[in-house]
C-alpha cells in the first residue's frame, strides 16, 4: 500500500511535509525498495501492510525536525572498523554509549549480526541502526526465499543505501559498514544516512575513526593471518578508545570467512591497556621514594 | 557545550581524622580528544595546603600563577605560611574581582590548620565559597562524584581508610564520564607526612 | 595609563579584562557558565523588642544541591545582620564589603552603626550595578532609633516593612506571615513564626531546603541560632561505612615527611626526609 499518492507528490516543491495529517512515506519498509515513478504494487502486493507514522502539522517543519533531532540526540561517539584481508573480513568495534559527557553504557553491542554470513556495524543513532539492520535482515531472508540463494553483500548494502536515501534529510543518523561473505568472496561496503555507499578494503566509522585509521593503515597487509588481523583490529580499537573520550568499554572482534562470521574476542579495554603497556613492577609496588627537601 | 567541559576534569577532597585527602583525574583533553594522561590539576601551595583547579586548563594555570605570586608576597611580608581559611578568602577575592568576566575554573582547596584541623572548601567560578565538613567535589564528573561520595563517605576516617574511600569514589565516578579519568592522582596529608599516589584506572 | 612592572595586589573594584575574551567565546557558541545560586527562602519580622531574621540552608547549582548546610544570614555589624538570596558570590561579597565599610565608619564616628546606613550603602552599590550584581537581601537590626527591617532588591530598590520575605520561597513564606503575623508578637512567638515561614519554604519550594537558621536581634543583644530547627536529618547513614570488594591499585607512591613545625626559621627548608 503506497502512502504517498501521486497527487500529494506534486505538492512537494511548494510545501514540503507541511500538509495536515500527511503520512510519512514508509515504503522503505516494504520488502523491496521503492521504485519512484513506477507503481511497484506488482512487486510488493500481498507481502504486508506497511505501517506509517504521522507527520506533525507544524508550520515550520524543518525547524521542528531540527529540534526533534537535537532532543533525542543520537548516542554518538563510537569507533567501528572493518577490513578485508586474505582470509576474509575482520570487523571490530568498541562498546560505549554516551550522552554528552555522561557514559550511559559500557556494554553496547555495536556489531549487529544480520545473518550468519553478514555483519553490520553501528555508528550514529543506536535506534536507527538497530531498526534498519533488522529490517535489512528481513529483506535478505525474503531475497533468499525468493531466489533460492543468499543475497550478495553488494545487493544487501544497496538495499540499505536505497532505503536510507529515501529518508534523506529527515533526521536518520546511520553510519554503518556491511561486511560479509558471498559467492564472490569477502565483501565490505560503507553506507550512511546521507545516502552514500562505498565499496572498499578498509573502513572505520565514528568519532574515534581517525585514531583507528592511524593504526589500521600502519599495520595493514593483505596477506595477514587471521590472528594477525584480529590483533590489528583489536589494537586499532584500543588506541581509538585511548584517545577518544566517547569510545571505550569492550573491544570486540568478529571475523567473517567462507563459513560465516565468528566472534573471536571481546576484551575489556581497561585491562587491554595494561596488557599492551605493562606497568613496571618496581614502580607498581608501594615504593617509598624520599624526596629531597625543596629549598 | 559548556566552557567548563572543554578540557574535562574531576576533583574531590575529603576530610578524615586529623588529615585530609585531595584527588583528581589525570586527563587533559580538547573536547573528546585526549591530549595528555599525566596532567597535574592539584597544586601544592605549601606543605599543608593544596589547591585543585577544575575547568578550563588555560585559566586554571593562569589563576595558579597569580595565586603563587600572591602567596609568596604574603610569605615574604608575614614570614609564615598562609592559613587555609586565609588562602580560601584570597582565592575567593581574586575570583570575585572578575565577577563580570570570570576565570572559567572551579577551585577545590584543602589544607591543615596549625592545630592540625583539616579544612576543605570549594567555590564556583566567581568565588562563592562553600565550606564543607565532609567532602567537596568539582569538575565534569562532579555529579557522579556527589553520588559516590555521599554513599561512601564516613566521618573520622583514618588516613589509609580515607585514601581508599577517596580513590574508590574518584575511580567509580570518572568511569561514568567521557571527559575525565585516565588514572588518578591522590594527595593524602597528615600532620607528619604527605603521601602522593598515582592510581591505576581505566584508560578509555 | 601607568603600569608598574609587577602586578600588585589590586586596591579593589572589578576587573573587566577577561570580558572581551569571554564575549568572543560565547559568540562562538560556548555556553556562559552558571553560578552558584541560593534558591532560597529568607524572611524577617519585627516583634515587641527587636527583629528576627530567618533563612533556610540550601545552596543550589542548577538542579544540584551544592551545599546542604550553608549560612545565609550574614554579619553586617554587631547589631545588624542581613539575609541574602540570589547569586551566592554576590550576596557574600556585597555584605562583606558593606560590613567592612560600616566597621570603618564606626571607628571614625565611635558610634553604633545604624540600619539605614547599611541600607543606603547596600542599595547604592546595587543601584550602581543596575541589577547585574544579583543580590536580594533582607536587612534587619536594632539601633538607637529602634528595630528596623528592610528588603533590598537587586536593582537597588528598597522596602521598609514589619515583616518581609525574599527568594524563590518567598511566596510560601509570605502566605504564613500574611495569615499569622500581628503587631506586638513576643520573642517566642516571633521565632516560632519565622521557623514556620522558613519551613513552609523548605517543604514547598524546591530551591529551598535542609535546616532553619534564625537570628534574633534585640537592643544590645544578638542571638544567632544556627540550625535552630533540623527538619531534614539524614535518614540513612551506614554505620559500618562502605566496604570495597577490590582495593585500589596504586602505581606509584611518594612520601614526603614533614618537618616538626613550631619554630619558624628564616629561610629554613620547608621539608626534609
Amino acid at each position: 500500500m503506497r502512502m504517498v499518492e501521486e497527487g500529494d507528490r506534486k505538492l512537494y516543491p511548494f510545501r514540503p511535509y507541511v500538509c495536515d495529517g500527511m503520512k510519512l512515506d514508509t515504503s522503505g519498509l516494504e520488502s523491496t525498495a521503492p521504485v519512484f515513478g513506477i507503481g511497484n504494487e506488482f512487486l510488493s502486493s500481498g507481502f504486508q501492510m506497511t505501517p506509517s507514522f504521522q507527520l506533525p502539522s507544524a508550520t515550520d517543519f524543518e525547524g521542528f525536525q531540527k529540534e526533534a533531532i537535537q532532543m533525542v540526540k543520537p548516542a554518538k561517539g563510537t569507533t567501528t572498523l572493518a577490513f578485508i584481508f586474505k582470509h576474509g573480513v575482520m570487523v571490530a568495534a568498541d562498546s560505549r554509549a554516551s550522552m554528552g559527557g555522561y557514559i550511559s553504557s559500557q556494554s553496547v553491542k555495536k556489531i549487529i549480526e544480520i545473518n550468519p554470513y553478514m555483519l553490520g556495524t553501528m555508528a550514529g543513532g543506536a535506534a536507527d541502526c538497530q531498526f534498519w539492520h533488522r529490517n535489512l535482515g528481513i529483506k535478505c531472508r525474503l531475497h533468499e526465499l525468493a531466489n533460492k540463494r543468499r543475497i550478495t553483500v553488494t545487493g544487501a548494502s544497496k538495499l540499505l543505501a536505497n532505503i536510507l536515501y529515501s529518508y534523506r534529510g529527515m533526521g536518520l543518523s546511520v553510519g554503518t559498514m556491511i561486511a560479509g561473505w558471498d559467492e564472490t568472496g569477502p565483501g565490505l561496503y560503507y553506507v550512511d544516512s546521507e545516502g552514500g555507499r562505498l565499496k572498499g578494503m578498509r573502513f572505520s566509522v565514528g568519532s574515534g575513526s581517525p585514531y583507528a585509521y592511524g593504526v589500521l593503515d600502519n599495520g595493514y597487509r593483505y596477506d595477514m593471518t587471521i590472528e594477525e588481523a584480529a590483533e590489528l583490529a583489536r589494537r586499532a580499537i584500543y588506541h581509538a578508545t585511548f584517545r577518544d573520550g566517547a569510545s571505550g568499554g569492550v573491544a570486540s572482534v568478529y571475523y567473517v570467512g567462507s563459513e560465516g562470521w565468528k566472534k573471536l574476542s571481546g576484551d575489556d579495554v581497561g585491562e587491554l591497556h595494561y596488557k599492551y603497556y605493562p606497568v613496571v613492577p618496581a614502580a607498581s609496588v608501594e615504593h617509598e621514594m624520599v624526596e629531597v627537601g625543596a629549598a | 557545550m559548556s566552557i567548563f567541559e572543554y578540557n574535562g576534569s574531576a576533583l574531590v577532597a575529603m576530610v578524615g581524622k586529623n588529615c585530609f585527602a585531595i584527588a583528581a583525574d589525570r586527563r587533559l583533553g580538547v573536547q573528546l580528544q585526549t591530549i595528555a594522561t599525566d596532567f597535574q590539576r592539584i597544586y601544592k601551595m605549601h606543605d599543608r595546603l593544596f589547591i585543585g583547579l577544575s575547568g578550563l586548563a588555560t585559566d586554571a594555570q593562569t589563576l595558579y600563577q597569580r595565586l603563587v605570586f600572591r602567596h609568596k608576597l604574603y610569605q615574604l611580608r608575614e614570614e609564615r605560611d598562609m592559613k587555609p581559611e586565609t588562602f580560601a578568602n584570597l582565592v575567593s577575592a581574586i575570583l570575585y574581582e572578575k565577577r563580570f568576566g570570570p576565570y572559567f575554573c572551579q577551585p577545590v582547596i584543602a589544607g591543615l590548620s596549625d592545630e592540625d584541623k583539616p579544612f576543605i572548601c570549594t567555590m564556583d567560578s566567581i568565588g562563592a565559597k562553600e565550606l564543607a565538613k565532609d567532602f567537596v567535589v568539582a569538575g565534569t564528573a562532579s555529579e557522579s562524584l556527589y553520588g559516590a561520595c555521599e554513599a561512601m563517605y564516613k566521618p573520622d576516617l583514618e588516613p589509609e581508610e580515607l585514601f581508599e574511600t577517596i580513590s574508590q569514589a574518584l575511580l567509580a565516578s570518572v568511569d561514568r564520564d567521557c571527559l575525565s579519568g585516565w588514572g588518578g592522582h591522590v594527595y593524602l596529608v597528615t600532620p607528619t607526612e604527605i603521601k602522593e599516589r598515582i592510581l591505576k584506572g581505566r584508560m578509555d | 595609563m601607568t603600569k608598574s612592572t609587577i602586578e600588585l595586589p589590586p586596591k579593589g573594584g572589578f576587573s573587566f579584562d577577561l570580558c572581551k575574551r569571554n564575549e568572543m567565546l560565547f559568540k562562538k557558541g560556548v555556553q556562559p557558565p552558571s553560578f552558584r545560586k541560593t534558591g532560597t527562602t529568607i524572611v524577617g519580622l519585627i516583634f515587641q523588642e527587636g527583629v528576627v531574621l530567618g533563612a533556610d540552608t540550601r545552596a543550589t547549582e542548577g538542579p544540584i544541591v551544592a551545599d546542604k548546610n550553608c549560612e545565609k544570614i550574614h554579619y553586617m555589624a554587631p547589631n545588624i545582620y542581613c539575609c541574602g538570596a540570589g547569586t551566592a558570590a554576590d550576596t557574600e561579597a556585597v555584605t562583606d564589603m558593606v560590613s567592612s565599610q560600616l566597621k570603618l565608619h564606626r571607628y571614625h564616628t565611635g558610634r553604633e552603626s545604624r540600619v539605614v546606613t547599611a541600607l543606603t550603602l547596600l542599595k547604592s552599590h546595587l543601584f550602581n550595578y543596575q541589577g547585574y550584581v544579583s543580590a536580594a537581601l533582607v536587612l534587619g537590626g536594632v539601633d538607637v532609633t529602634g528595630p528596623h527591617l528592610h528588603t533590598i532588591y537587586p536593582h537597588g530598590s528598597t522596602d521598609t516593612l514589619p515583616f518581609a520575605t525574599m527568594g524563590s520561597g518567598s511566596l510560601a513564606a509570605m502566605s504564613v506571615f500574611e495569615s499569622k503575623y500581628r503587631e506586638g508578637l513576643t520573642r517566642e512567638e516571633g521565632i516560632n513564626l519565622v521557623c514556620e515561614a522558613i519551613s513552609s519554604g523548605i517543604f514547598n519550594d524546591l530551591g529551598s531546603g535542609s535546616n532553619v537558621d534564625v537570628c534574633v536581634i534585640t537592643k544590645g543583644n544578638v542571638e544567632y541560632l544556627r540550625n535552630h530547627v533540623l527538619p531534614n536529618p539524614r535518614t540513612y547513614t551506614s554505620a559500618k561505612g562502605y566496604s570495597f570488594p577490590k582495593p585500589t591499585e596504586v602505581l606509584m607512591t611518594k612520601v614526603i615527611k614533614l618537618k616538626e613545625k613550631v619554630e619558624v626559621i628564616e629561610g629554613g627548608d620547608a621539608m626534609e626526609e
